[in-house]
């Protein structure tokens, strides 16, 4: 199996999930060890994930639980 | 992430199942307090998935706060068909559509509307030799603004799956569940976000001169 860029972006996303066949994954990383721009990109997409998923990324708004749990008090007072 | 769980992760999964089932017992039982406990560990979870919908920090908190207390009302329906976790987020996804709908901005960004382009015809740009941003550039609002206002501007239906997924980490069957679609749309639509969130991304902190070199490994999760 021959892979064009075209193909390779299509499957990056489900190889960075570790998600792919062998047969596809040989096939992506032989076109990989070719292809500066498919590299790059690939590099990229799994910088950006990294970043994303830290937990300071997104932080809560200040005061978020203390006011959810103030709403939350008020109103389970009543049930 | 492998589709599959690990073992590792199967038993923690399972651990925090069980906790959560002790919890809503409790609740159940009247013991209003233990509802606290059972969601703490969900509220960013709950915010993200609102914010996502409906772009407004104030909108999404209060809807935040609409949906434990619907999950709270409800909790006697949850069956344990899925996390607790997996459940509150839909009921939260739920609540934040209906917002929007309530305020027609569906008008000018429609859900429904939205088509799925195929990413083979989406062109990623070339910047160079990427560099990754340390961890310690979080501390930087500037930095978590670039990410923030990033995440922001990809469409609703990208904006979705992303955060569910690769922020909050969710699995693909998670993220197809709490979204009503199939694993397979789940998969396209990560692909477009993902890509196109790295060509936001990467203008701007390639400009920066903060990087160390980290190019991806076989076998290493982009979150590992």
């Amino acid at each position: 199996m021959v892979l064009n860029c075209k193909d390779v972006r299509r499957e990056i996303s489900n190889y960075l999930d570790d998600d792919i066949s062998p047969e596809m994954r040989a096939a992506l990383e032989a076109h990989l060890a070719q292809c500066k721009h498919c590299t790059a990109i690939l590099d990229g997409t799994h910088n950006v994930l990294v970043l994303i998923a830290d937990d300071r990324a997104f932080p809560l708004p200040a005061g978020f639980s203390a006011r959810l749990h103030e709403r939350l008090r008020r109103e389970l007072e009543s049930v | 992430m492998a589709t599959e769980q690990t073992a590792e992760q199967k038993s923690t999964s399972s651990q925090d199942a069980s906790a959560d089932a002790l919890l809503i017992a409790r609740v159940l039982q009247g013991e209003k307090e233990a509802f606290y406990e059972l969601i703490r560990a969900h509220e960013k979870s709950v915010y993200l998935t609102a914010l996502s919908v409906l772009q407004n920090s104030s909108d999404a908190e209060e809807v935040s706060q609409d949906a434990m207390l619907k999950a709270f009302h409800h909790l006697a329906d949850f069956r344990g068909e899925s996390r607790f976790g997996t459940w509150l987020i839909k009921i939260t996804l739920n609540e934040a559509r209906m917002r929007l709908r309530k305020q027609h901005r569906h008008m000018w960004e429609s859900i429904e509307g939205q088509s799925e382009e195929d990413e083979s015809d989406y062109v990623s740009e070339e910047f160079g030799d990427w560099r990754e941003i340390p961890s310690e550039a979080l501390e930087r609002k500037e930095i978590r603004e670039v990410i923030s206002n990033a995440v922001a501007a990809l469409p609703e239906i990208y904006r979705e799956v992303l955060v569910l997924r690769d922020i909050r980490q969710l699995s693909v069957a998670e993220t197809a569940e709490v979204l009503s679609v199939r694993k397979e749309v789940v998969k396209t639509r990560l692909v477009r976000a993902r890509l196109r969130l790295r060509d936001m991304i990467a203008p701007v902190t390639t400009s920066r001169g903060l990087f160390s070199r980290n190019p991806f490994r076989r076998g290493k999760r982009p979150w590992s």
